[in-house]
């Protein structure tokens, strides 16, 4: 039995619970938050202990699951990290490159299994997109477009407002476009960004993003927090042998519409991708049997950084209107 | 009164549009065409059951009213200068100019002569883009931030592939319709551009991405993707699309999305069959309707050709320096 501890109780942390709880070997041990009414509130939804402090945590798991705000991540890894715990950690990997540098030196002294949870690698559609495209079968890559956001996200304390917290929607949001396209095409030559973040404007964040690949390739992200029609995504790679689209709201699997019972004319339709297992089970999953076994997960601590790297080179593109070199 | 309207050129693709459009407008008369490839002009006056001339010269001296151009870019100039002499009202394929001076020129040239000179921008007389520019001045998503477009299509080959007739590539291709189409929408000037080309597609000695960012002069901030990046399976030549962010709101426009998809067993291969309205024809149609003494409505002018081939030109010159650079007014 393998026994995990979450830190961080909010969205993502219920997202982790669920997946653990669908793994026969794996065990819940203990969770922590530094908000101790959620903690409770938490405990009690899901039958599980409190930790009555970040050492009791450690104390009583292997595998530290790390789900609190960015800009707490160092706080938390650091520690879990030098208790030679297994850390699985939300992305970004941290807010800053000072924070994500004192991780990567620590994983790499301690030679603990660390892996950032840049969940969109285990997504059906975008790991699907990364094979084909490795594989050759578009030729030589020249365009991608990547496309990700709906309304702003609301969460405890506002803290995706709050830019010293979040990074806004380059780091907080189209990282995971960053790390599939370094993952996918490889490393980036130049950025550069335009964005809304530093307009102070009250829960509206937009960017486009343009990165010039080693490979020759040219990558555009569009990242939004300020479109009410819903949290879409889509992306197309183009390359000289042929071009692959996906949008989340065209191919979508499963829809459901109803009606309100008061006749107001207000239904409500939710679109749908079923899955045998969802990405969040398979990409924990894929951490505890590294873990278990001894193996490297394939998302590295590095991976993770240089997702950071990128983004911040962005944020500085976008803040002084500058092509940021790498 | 019919107008009477010679070709110059049909070294442009565009010209057989433009031609079918004359041809089916009961107020034209295609007079006749020149073309520097008399074969070419042989040919096309066959088809379009018209007269070659056998120079630009003669065409000119004959009685038409007006001209299309369709040569080669780098060729716009001169033709246009030679028309202008002739005292013929002009309508010029874009890119307008491949250089900043051959508009000048141009512009000059006209208003001179006293001669209309109007850019082939048929994007502007989109009902969708109508309705968009009429929903954003509603205030309906409030103040615009942002702008995001695309114009993508597959290499034409020939002379787009040589960048001393065509200018440079892909973006010198495919950017100045929707910069034409910001402008227009934002009232703005676009005062500067940073841009990223690649080669991948064709590994030639031109662009064929090509990724622009837009600064215009009141901050809102646009990109635009002008790759020749369609594969050769793709359902049709490209799009035209331009989405606009704004405090409350956004508009997602996709001008070429009225469309059956025909799945042809009998070609091979899957067609979109488009049903929206023949922009060429409307911006034709108003042409004709300007050379017989209206008022221009939606035309674009020769400014407005300059302003959106400037802007494709700036981005070639900051992809050689690498850093966003102002756009020449």
């Amino acid at each position: 039995m393998t026994r995990v501890g979450i830190i961080g109780l909010g969205t993502m942390g219920a997202q982790h619970i669920d997946a653990y709880r669908a793994m026969p070997d794996v065990e819940v041990a203990a969770v922590y938050d530094h908000h101790a009414e959620r903690a409770q509130a938490f405990a009690q939804k899901y039958s599980v202990r409190v930790a009555e402090s970040l050492n009791d945590l450690l104390d009583h798991c292997e595998v530290i699951d790390i789900c609190t705000p960015t800009y707490r991540h160092a706080e938390y890894a650091l520690p879990a990290i030098e208790a030679g715990k297994a850390v699985v950690c939300e992305k970004p990997l941290a807010r800053t490159l000072e924070d994500c540098e004192r991780i990567v030196n620590a994983v790499k002294q301690r030679n603990t299994p660390f892996m950032p949870a840049h969940v969109l690698r285990f997504f059906p559609e975008y790991r699907t997109a990364h094979q084909l495209v490795r594989s050759g079968a578009l030729g030589a890559i020249a365009a991608v477009r990547m496309r990700r956001g709906g309304d702003f996200p609301r969460a405890k304390s506002d803290w995706y407002a709050d830019f010293s917290k979040s990074g806004g929607v380059i780091l907080d949001l189209i990282i995971h476009d960053l790390d599939w396209l370094l993952w996918t095409l490889g490393a980036v030559e130049r950025v550069y960004a335009k964005a809304l973040t530093f307009r102070n404007l009250t829960h509206l964040d937009y960017t486009l993003v343009t990165l010039k690949f080693k490979n020759g390739a040219v990558g555009h992200v569009e990242g939004t927090w300020c479109d009410p029609g819903g949290f879409k995504v889509n992306f197309e790679v183009c390359g000289d042998s042929g071009m692959l689209e996906y949008d989340s709201t065209r191919q979508i699997a499963l829809q459901i519409a109803t009606r309100s019972d008061e006749g107001t004319g207000g239904g409500v339709q939710v679109p749908e991708s079923p899955a045998a297992q969802n990405p969040y089970y398979l990409e924990l999953r894929h951490f505890v049997d590294c873990v278990q076994n001894g193996q490297t997960p394939e998302i590295t601590v590095e991976d993770g950084y240089n997702a950071v790297r990128l983004a911040l080179a962005a944020i500085e593109s976008a803040q002084t209107g500058r092509a940021i070199a790498l | 009164m019919k107008v009477k309207v010679g070709i110059m050129s049909f070294a442009h693709l565009h010209a057989d549009s433009y031609a079918h459009c004359l041809k089916a407008n009961p107020n034209a008369e295609l007079v006749g065409i020149a073309d520097h490839d008399a074969a070419r002009a042989q040919a096309k006056a066959q088809a379009f059951e018209t007269h070659a001339f056998d120079s630009y010269e003669s065409l000119l001296a004959s009685e038409v009213q007006a001209v299309i151009i369709c040569s080669e870019n780098a060729r716009h100039a001169s033709l246009a200068q030679m028309a202008a002499a002739a005292g013929k009202h002009i309508l010029c394929e874009k890119p307008l100019m491949t250089k900043p001076d051959d508009g000048k020129a141009m512009l000059a040239a006209a208003h001179g002569a006293g001669v209309h000179l109007f850019t082939a921008f048929p994007c502007r007389f989109s009902p969708a883009f109508q309705q968009m520019m009429r929903t954003l001045e509603s205030g309906a998503i409030g103040e615009l931030l942002a702008l995001r477009g695309t114009n993508r299509g597959s290499n034409p080959g020939g002379w787009f592939n040589d960048p001393e007739l065509a200018g440079g590539g892909a973006m010198m291709d495919h950017t100045v319709h929707v910069a034409d189409l910001i402008r227009l929408l934002t009232g703005q000037e676009i005062a500067e551009v940073y841009a990223e080309t690649g080669n991948n597609m064709f590994h030639g000695a031109f662009d064929d991405t090509a990724m622009l960012t837009m600064t215009l002069q009141n901050g809102v901030f646009a990109t635009l993707d002008s790759s020749w990046s369609r594969p050769k399976t793709f359902p049709t030549w490209g799009d035209v699309t331009l989405a606009a962010i704004g405090t409350r709101g956004i508009i997602e426009m996709d001008m070429f999305a009225q469309h059956l998809v025909h799945y042809d067993d009998r070609a091979g291969r899957i067609k979109q069959v488009f049903w929206g309205d023949d922009i060429d024809y409307l911006m034709v149609d108003e042409f004709l309707r300007v050379v017989a003494g209206a008022e221009r409505q939606m035309l674009a002018t020769g400014e407005d050709g300059y302003r959106a081939a400037a802007v494709a030109i700036a981005g070639y010159e900051s992809v050689k320096r690498r850093e966003p650079v102002p756009v020449q007014a």
